[in-house]
């Protein structure tokens, strides 16, 4: 994994860190975050697309229906987003890479397709550009409400995914590259938890000139031609997707499986298959682990957020620092499986998250050495202010408490 | 094991799991005597299933590729499936849950877009693999476990829904039609477009001991053929009746769905992609 150390304690560490700078001939336009995530799951390979308009994801539906054509894929607009994601599962089953994208009332119409896909497992790219609820609240204002439905994203358990977030609009074309190389390798659906902010917002975006130039970066489409079709109680990774449609006989099905795919109604069964559903991933979590971090190694308190959140709270990180607070930075990219390694230090945390119920928060009480030490900083509907986590991260720092501030929850 | 099953099916996988004396298995065997009548191959056809009994007692049986759906949604999958790989001939079968409950939207959608797919809907008048409550083509004012005062809703033709909705190729038959069942998805599958093949059998654990009063699968098989044609054994009439036979013949009349989508890409200069086209680069996996 590529890192960068861009001033004595900042880095990050993803694979675009590496890639940004490999490839610099390009194009520089001003464009949105669903412009840019599109044009990466098209740099990546992906030539179905099927969903259900939804704000904030319709543009990346609109987008979809004009790009695919022209690289000789297939835009869908399916009848709902249970459909939308039946089909992707379908076409991708069928041997192409495709991609869903929604908002929350369609994300959560998808479990049935998730566990259908992931215990077949069918590389697939699920976008939800979070927006605030529960059900349809405010469609114009962004949201942090599916952090833990994106992790539990099908019922029955017995299943890990994998999810990640972007928080501009130039890491939404890498990042959504970096998806779909994830879900090939892994053979599973990978999720991206964007937001209302990072998808409508305009920003600077760089395109390389030529996507075929990026062979060096995207894994492509393999078939699986044999047996067995289910490596049962095996964690490998990069083992080729199967086919439908090329003869191999191979079976897939909704049913707990053997490595044919036979339908199978035996304990042993179930549990080879878990193992493999299951550690597959966590077994690899190093090759899924991606964040960002500034001051990390000393700092007193360390705020923490992803997405559209991250972008207030580093800014306010940095002057704090400024100011002399040892204060520290990490945005989680990688939010499943969740980074417990970044939370050693017996710190203070102060957890910034746009929704006033506090999930991401939960993961950090877990992860951290005292409980008692992490802090909750929520928002519902709008971004923190600067100020806001200045106070926060001052308050922290001195009385070990989030001061009382209009509009922010700290009980979890 | 009789010929055609040798031929097509996997021997470990068959006889089917179903019921003594259900007609399931029967009418799997009558869909692949129209696959070999029409000279098809195993890698020809790709085998797709609902949830249910139907979808549960056929399922892997095919010798072929096969893709057992969640509940309603198979043919979403194979909408998918066929733009993916538009070349094979996809056999959907589902059961009346599937097709007239859960998944009618995607029914009356795959219809509307004339996907490419044959889907046979075999009807046993209830959900029987949850034990025999009634469905939207249970008729109405029978008993069933989740109606023991008789079935309160009319029923619905799941045939009138996916004409309307444009299937180019609509029939009904029933598990006491050999030949017109065999010759009705012959047809089906030469459409190259959307058709919709209803065939009613009877569930004897569930729907004839309920609705009917026995588990004799030939009492059961004897009230389905009086009820196609209108008139009981002894002469009486019975009280509704079943058409059969071709409801609606639009073969080949209008591009099927991924056939568009192909010509949509070539429009906008692109070349259509294909699985099936691209290298294919076989690997066996290493443990
Ligand atoms: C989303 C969902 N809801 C409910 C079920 C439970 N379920 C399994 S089979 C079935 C009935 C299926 O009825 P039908 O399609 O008519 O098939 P049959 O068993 O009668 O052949 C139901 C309700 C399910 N598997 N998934
Ligand atoms: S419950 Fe009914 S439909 Fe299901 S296998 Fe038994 S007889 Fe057939």
């Amino acid at each position: 994994m590529a890192v960068i150390e861009i001033a004595l304690t900042e880095r990050l560490v993803a694979p675009w860190a590496e890639w940004q700078k490999r490839y610099t001939a390009g194009r520089r336009l001003l464009e949105a975050g669903t412009y840019a995530l599109t044009e990466g799951a098209i740099a990546a390979g992906c030539r179905v697309f099927a969903g259900y308009p939804i704000t904030p994801a319709t543009d990346i539906a609109e987008y979809m229906s004009k790009r695919l054509p022209q690289v000789g894929g297939y835009y869908m607009q399916a009848e709902d987003e249970l459909a939308g994601m039946h089909m992707c599962a379908g076409a991708s089953l069928g041997g192409l890479k495709a991609m869903t994208a929604t908002s929350g009332p369609g994300y959560t119409l998808m479990h049935d397709a998730y566990g259908w896909a992931i215990t077949n497992e069918i590389p697939l790219v699920v976008v939800d550009a979070m927006r605030v609820g529960p059900i349809s609240g405010i469609t114009g204002a962004p949201g942090q409400g599916e952090f833990y439905v994106a992790r539990y994203c099908t019922h029955g358990g017995n299943i890990e995914t994998i999810v990640l977030s972007p928080n501009s609009v130039q890491e939404s074309f890498w990042l959504t590259i970096d998806a779909f190389n994830l879900a090939e390798r892994f053979r599973t659906v990978v999720t991206i938890l964007t937001d209302q902010v990072i998808s409508d917002m305009f920003e600077d975006l760089f395109l390389p000139h030529d996507y075929a130039e990026l062979g060096g970066i995207v894994v492509p489409r393999h078939h699986n031609l044999a047996m067995p079709f289910y490596p049962l109680n095996s964690d490998a990774v990069d083992v080729p997707p199967n086919v439908v449609g090329l003869g191999t006989g191979v079976c897939v099905s909704a049913y707990t499986h053997t490595e044919e795919g036979y339908d199978i109604e035996e304990m042993e069964a179930q549990w080879a298959q878990t193992y493999r559903l299951v550690n597959k991933i966590r077994h690899h979590r190093d090759q899924i682990l991606r964040y960002e971090a500034v001051g990390l190694e000393d700092a007193e308190v360390v705020a923490v957020a992803y997405g559209a959140a991250s972008r207030t709270v580093k800014t306010a990180v940095l002057g704090a620092r400024r100011r002399g607070i040892r204060a520290g930075f990490l945005r989680l990219i990688s939010l499943w499986p969740f980074a417990d390694e970044l939370f050693g230090r017996d710190v203070r945390y102060l957890v910034c998250e746009l929704n006033y119920d506090g999930q991401l928060v939960r993961e950090v009480m877990r992860a951290a050495p005292d409980k008692r030490k992490v802090h909750f900083m929520g928002k519902s509907a709008e971004l923190h202010t600067v100020a806001e986590v200045t106070a926060a991260l001052e308050g922290v720092a001195r009385d070990g408490r989030v001061p009382g501030l209009p509009y922010i929850w700290t009980d979890v | 094991m009789n010929k055609l099953a040798q031929k097509y099916l996997r021997p470990s996988q068959i006889p089917t799991k179903a019921c003594h004396g259900c007609g399931i298995g029967m009418i799997e065997n009558w869909l692949l005597q129209a696959i070999d009548e029409l000279g098809l191959k195993q890698e020809d056809v790709v085998f797709g299933t609902g949830i249910g009994c139907v979808g549960r007692q056929t399922f892997a049986t095919w010798g072929g590729d096969n893709f057992g759906a969640t509940h309603g949604r198979a043919l979403a999958v194979a909408t998918g499936l066929k733009i993916a790989q538009p070349d094979k001939k996809y056999l959907v079968v589902v059961g009346d849950g599937d097709a007239a409950a859960i998944g009618t939207s995607h029914l009356i959608h795959a219809a509307r877009r004339n996907l490419g797919v044959t889907v046979v809907c075999e009807d046993n008048m209830g959900y029987e693999s949850t034990g025999g409550q009634f469905s939207p083509t249970t008729p109405a004012g029978y008993v069933t476990n989740s109606s023991p005062y008789g079935m309160v809703e009319p029923s619905f033709d799941p045939c009138d829904v996916v004409k309307a909705a444009g299937a180019t190729f609509v029939a009904e038959t029933t598990a006491t039609q050999w030949h017109q069942t065999i010759k009705i998805v012959k047809k089906a599958l030469q459409n190259d477009g959307f058709s919709f093949v209803h065939v009613r059998f009877p569930c004897n654990e569930n729907f004839g001991a309920y609705a009917l009063g026995t588990r004799d699968t030939l009492k059961n098989l004897e009230w389905i053929w009086e009820h196609t044609q209108g008139r009981t054994a002894d002469g009486k009439p019975t009280d509704f009746t079943w058409e059969t036979g071709i409801k609606h013949d639009a073969s080949n009349s209008r591009p099927e769905f991924s056939k568009i989508l192909r010509d949509l890409v070539r429009k906008a200069g692109g070349t259509p992609a294909s699985a099936a086209l691209d290298r294919v680069e076989g690997v066996v996996v290493d443990d």
